[in-house]
């Protein structure tokens, strides 16, 4: 008698315990879902006042941005340029770089030359951005006007150099993660027919892993076209339309760092301006990231155990 | 034979190079901050306020605000991260639902922090009335950790194997007993290091406190959530926007700290996760 009643109280505590559990963790859910639901939420909104004043085809395809001028002017085409040329300036410092580093990594590296390179490459990845941006302006843009003294004090050469140092790390972890997917017994079955170990690299390695490289290139394009502090720093962060990587110009997200400095009032064009540039920042960095992600599984579905 | 000699060194040597070239440049960036932050940094340059004069100035009150801001989004964050992660793979049927809130939460994972700043900007600092102060800060740099903390939490708990599981539930265990006795302890190192890199990334950021409108020069350091938002990081911004020398080696200076205190962050967490593996078997 009493020991059933005793194991009956202390299962509906315990039934009872775990109801509050669940409940909890729903409420963690809700709260999370809610918070992640908001951000989107307040950027479609402000983004649609924004469009609703101004049109879409004039935000895209005139070719002057001025939104605190007394005649304002939405032309996002210069902040977009700008953008694309930093991700591609970048992109030719640390493409080629991180990738054959992840070649030496996976390929040449002996033990310890390995473990040190790993830690060089942590300790890269997690130096924030805006010391990056210290590091642009006050060392990089100097050593390079004493190279080419016609170089203005604030120019997309520099950003560029250093945007690509400060994706190097993503470029290298995610290329040698790819290649380490690549099965071994196909790089052995090359080099017993006798090929040297460059052309197995070259030609079984890389087409092999090259699902999982181009998905690395993805998601470090899209921390370059995301990068802030190194370009706000570094590159002026005055909008306008030039080919030239000495002199100046402002991103996308260069743009949005304004909104703290400025005081655009809520409700104004100005301040639904920011969140019209951030709608396409955000537009194109979660699509490319999407893009990235998906090559990923489909790669190591394809090429896995 | 000479051909594919020549043809194997030279793929391999320019790997090398390439390397070389990589730990070349964090050398320059390391000395660089070395050199420039050995002029400024001691004791005192810890504890000192910002000031328009280099050589008084100091970084109390954004250290103290940098504290502040990491207290909070461990407070919001991880609790509501965590939770979510656990309650998505244990709890929650597998449903298309759950299926799009894992794909929206890891691609946030990876937009630009900067956007997180504007909308912190019109939620927190304007619609909610919090101004800009240490507390629209945390709760901005919270929701930018979030995803991150739901998605590496995620992936460790899906880790645990199967078999663990199943185990636990043949022998009568209840849901919560198996997450709290089987799941959180296997997955525990994978969470935390997870964390650990949401961590690094809030504490790093300067984009979204920039944009919320950070105090560029306080008198002192905030003593509570409600005070005026300073940070490492905007503090190394304000200075390295200035084109006097001197600032640079301020700035320089704190981003030495900031730097040290991650690595702190970090190699902390990398023992409690040796640890816990180690108490797991």
């Amino acid at each position: 008698m009493m020991p059933r009643s005793v194991s009956g109280a202390g299962t509906a505590s315990r039934a009872m315990g775990e109801r509050l559990v669940a409940h909890g963790l729903l409420a963690c859910t809700v709260v999370a879902v809610v918070a992640l639901a908001a951000v989107l939420a307040v950027l479609v909104r402000e983004a649609g006042l924004f469009f609703a004043d101004v049109s879409p085809w004039r935000f895209l395809t005139e070719i002057t941005w001025a939104p605190a001028a007394a005649e304002p002017r939405f032309g996002v085409l210069p902040l977009l340029v700008g953008t694309a040329q930093v991700a591609a300036g970048a992109a030719v410092f640390a493409l080629p770089v991180g990738l054959m580093t992840a070649v030496y990594l996976h390929q040449y590296a002996g033990g310890r030359t390995a473990r040190l390179l790993n830690g060089v490459t942590a300790l890269m990845a997690g130096v924030p951005t805006v010391v990056y941006g210290l590091f642009a302006l006050h060392f990089v843009t100097p050593t390079l006007r004493v190279l080419w003294p016609g170089i203005e004090a604030f120019n997309a050469l520099s950003a560029c150099m250093v945007v690509g140092l400060m994706i190097l790390p993503t470029v290298t972890v995610l290329s040698r993660e790819a290649l380490e997917s690549v099965p071994a017994p196909l790089l052995d079955a090359g080099l017993a027919l006798g090929a040297p170990k460059g052309r197995v690299v070259t030609r079984v390695l890389l087409p092999a892993a090259s699902g999982g490289v181009l998905a690395a290139v993805l998601i470090a394009m899209a921390r370059a076209v995301g990068e802030t502090m190194i370009v706000t720093l570094a590159a002026g962060n005055e909008s306008r339309l030039t080919w030239s990587p000495f002199e100046g110009l402002q991103t996308l997200t260069a743009f949005l760092t304004q909104l703290g400095m400025g005081d655009a009032a809520t409700g104004t064009r100005e301040f639904q301006a920011f969140f019209a540039v951030g709608a396409v920042l955000f537009v194109g960095t979660y699509g490319i990231h999407m893009a990235g992600r998906m090559l990923v599984s489909r790669s190591v579905g394809r090429t896995g155990p | 034979m000479n051909r594919t000699a020549s043809r194997r060194d030279s793929v391999g040597a320019a790997c090398r190079a390439a390397a070389i070239a990589v730990v070349v440049g964090f050398v320059v960036l390391a000395a660089y901050l070395g050199v420039t932050a050995s002029q400024v940094v001691d004791i005192d340059f810890l504890r000192r306020t910002p000031s328009g004069v280099a050589v008084t100035a100091g970084i109390g009150p954004a250290l103290a605000g940098t504290l502040w801001l990491l207290l909070l989004t461990a407070v919001l964050a991880l609790p509501i991260g965590i939770g979510t992660a656990i309650y998505l793979e244990e709890y929650a049927p597998r449903t298309r639902l759950t299926a799009l809130i894992e794909s929206v939460a890891a691609n946030l994972a990876g937009i630009p922090s900067v956007i997180y700043g504007i909308v912190g900007l019109a939620l927190f600092v304007r619609a909610l009335g919090m101004g800009p102060t240490i507390l629209a800060g945390g709760c901005t740099l919270a929701v930018l950790a979030l995803p991150v903390v739901i998605v590496s939490s995620r992936t460790a708990i899906r880790r645990v194997p199967e078999g663990l599981r199943m185990a636990a539930y043949g022998l009568g265990a209840t849901r919560w007993q198996v997450v709290r006795n089987q799941i959180l302890p296997a997955a525990g190192p994978g969470i935390l290091a997870g964390c650990c890199a949401a961590f690094t990334r809030t504490a790093g950021a300067a984009a979204p406190l920039l944009v919320l409108g950070t105090a560029t020069f306080m008198s002192f350091a905030p003593q509570t959530p409600a005070h005026p938002l300073t940070s490492l990081p905007t503090q190394i911004f304000v200075w390295a926007t200035r084109s006097q020398e001197e600032f640079a080696a301020l700035a320089a200076g704190a981003a030495l700290v900031l730097l040290l205190l991650l690595l702190a962050m970090n190699l902390v967490a990398a023992l409690v996760v040796r640890g816990l593996k180690g108490a797991f078997r």
